[in-house]
């Protein structure tokens, strides 16, 4: 019998960092300067804190690793070479690779390396190919549950086994954003404006509305949904057992780019699932109440990707989120009263009542939410409401600094949730 | 005389305007982000000096910049 599956999140900042921690994830994946598929992202990581995030990662107990996933031209090899060594010095457990580049000079300086997806692997010859080079390979996105058993099974069949001597673990991604086209292989972007996907720096036109016009006749074709190209985003959960029977050994959870309260939520419903799945409670209940709770943070509609093999077509109708809930920015850490476990926050916008859901983000402690049930209001003791300016204090269980922001959470205009179209029985075409 | 600003620091070292304006731009084997030649930094932006001869080149390599961090004026 194989070891549970691990869970793998994505850490965009620090922020995201603690929340994956606290979502439960079993390892983080995140980006340092511009050698990774989200180089415009300004919160990217530096160099320096390479050993600041190894740290974290230790004292938690899980895994990191450093995506180096575009492609790398010759003025690229220096930065790589840095980036590599930092990372070996540092005690980070992998490196994300998809150029043979990176893949040589981790091998050369021993760090371990894991395929990227962007390398595409989509079947077996591809993975013994690799295997002298890395102990996890992450699948193409693109594949079906089929197709990712029979690759599974054929590694143990063949005992195709990396430079650790141990089978080949096989990776996927359980959630995310979809790319239209398979992934690495978008040219869009790159035409439109320069800016090439494969050094992350897509300008995701896929994402935008489109009209469709007849050259010969001038006419223009009446689409019910001018989003031709969007697809939702995947969601496994409600097959979650399958994908895990599948034989894969780590589930990827996609999202730098996202907000920590995103990277919280959606790592503990993959968290209870997988552990739920385990001990045997997996049911319907509890998959609809993390499709509800997941529903809340940033998603385009779900769908079962191309793993069930079903027929293309699952474009979003909308450009950005079709999340239930927003945050609204409210104010910034003052003071903590630990004895006490009161959180004192300055209001810098708008205002919070006693009964408000509030979500406070911090590079140290992650996401914690909570709902106001009693308040004080600068020296005037206990109130209803605060406003801008005011000083307000309220129970909170983790310490509060000032560099954490106070956000209240608020029913967004999509309050309906998106109509997600996963059927996991959907019958496969394999 | 023509004024060409560079945030650098931004640059995701595709290559672009070193292909475009060779004189000016070289990718820098150090970092892999590009060089402005010749410019001096403050505060994060690298700004020269350039003729006008090269004007159009750069107009070019500007527009052509992903990130859009090259200015000219
Ligand atoms: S075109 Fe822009 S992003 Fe590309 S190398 Fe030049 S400055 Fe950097």
């Amino acid at each position: 019998m194989k070891g549970k599956v691990e869970l793998m999140a994505p850490a965009g900042n620090f922020e995201s960092l603690m929340a994956a921690i606290q979502g439960g994830a079993d390892s983080v994946y995140f980006g340092i300067e511009q050698l990774n598929m989200r180089a415009r992202a300004t919160m990217n990581f530096t160099l320096e804190d390479l050993p600041e995030i190894a740290r974290i990662c230790k004292e938690n107990g899980i895994k990191s690793y450093i995506t180096l996933n575009t492609i790398i031209y010759d003025h690229d090899i220096t930065l790589m070479r840095n980036i590599v060594e930092e990372a070996a010095r540092s005690g980070i457990d992998a490196v994300i690779a998809a150029d043979h580049a990176v893949m040589q000079i981790a091998k050369k300086n021993k760090v371990a390396v894991h395929i990227s997806t962007q390398a595409n692997v989509t079947n077996s010859e591809t993975v013994e190919f690799y295997s002298s080079f890395a102990d996890v390979m992450v699948l193409s996105r693109e594949l079906s549950l089929q197709q990712m058993k029979n690759i599974c099974n054929t590694i143990e069949k063949e005992n195709i086994t990396g430079p650790s001597g141990n089978l080949v673990k096989i990776e996927v991604f359980a959630h995310g954003a979809l790319c239209m086209a398979v992934s690495g292989k978008c040219y869009l972007s790159l035409h439109t404006t320069n800016a090439s996907a494969n050094r992350g720096a897509c300008v995701q036109n896929c994402r935008r509305k489109y009209k469709v016009v007849d050259i010969e006749d001038g006419h223009e074709l009446e689409l019910d949904n001018e989003y031709i190209m969007s697809p939702k985003d995947l969601c496994t959960l409600p097959f979650i057992d399958r994908l895990i029977e599948t034989g894969i050994s780590i589930l990827k959870l996609e999202g730098r780019g996202r907000a920590p309260e995103y990277v919280k939520t959606v790592t503990t419903c993959y968290r209870e699932a997988i552990d739920s799945y385990y001990n045997g409670t997996l049911n319907q209940e509890k998959t609809a109440d993390w499709m509800a709770r997941m529903d809340e943070v940033y998603n385009r509609g779900f769908w079962g990707g191309y793993y069930l093999g079903q027929e293309l077509g699952e474009w979003t109708d909308a450009s950005g989120s079709k999340a239930t809930t927003k945050k609204i920015y409210i104010g910034k850490g003052n003071n903590y009263f630990s004895k006490s476990g009161i959180a004192e926050f300055l209001i810098e916008a708008y205002g919070v009542s006693k009964g408000d859901r509030v979500m406070v983000i911090s590079n140290k402690s992650g996401v914690t939410e909570t709902v106001i049930t009693s308040m004080h209001v600068n020296e005037e003791g206990e109130k209803d409401t605060a406003v801008k300016g005011d000083y307000c204090a309220f129970p909170l269980d983790v310490p509060v600094r000032t560099s954490d922001k106070l956000y209240k959470i608020v029913e967004s205009e999509n309050a309906a949730p998106a109509v997600n179209t996963i059927n996991p029985n959907a019958i496969a075409s394999w | 005389m023509v004024t060409v600003i560079h945030q650098r620091k931004k640059c995701i070292g595709c290559n672009y305007c070193a292909e475009i304006a060779p004189d000016r731009w070289r990718m820098s084997k150090k970092d892999g982000k590009s060089t402005l030649i010749g410019a001096i930094e403050k505060k994060e932006f690298w700004i020269a000096r350039i003729p006008s001869h090269e004007l159009s080149e750069n107009l070019e390599a500007a527009k052509a910049c992903p990130v859009n961090i090259i200015k000219v004026n």
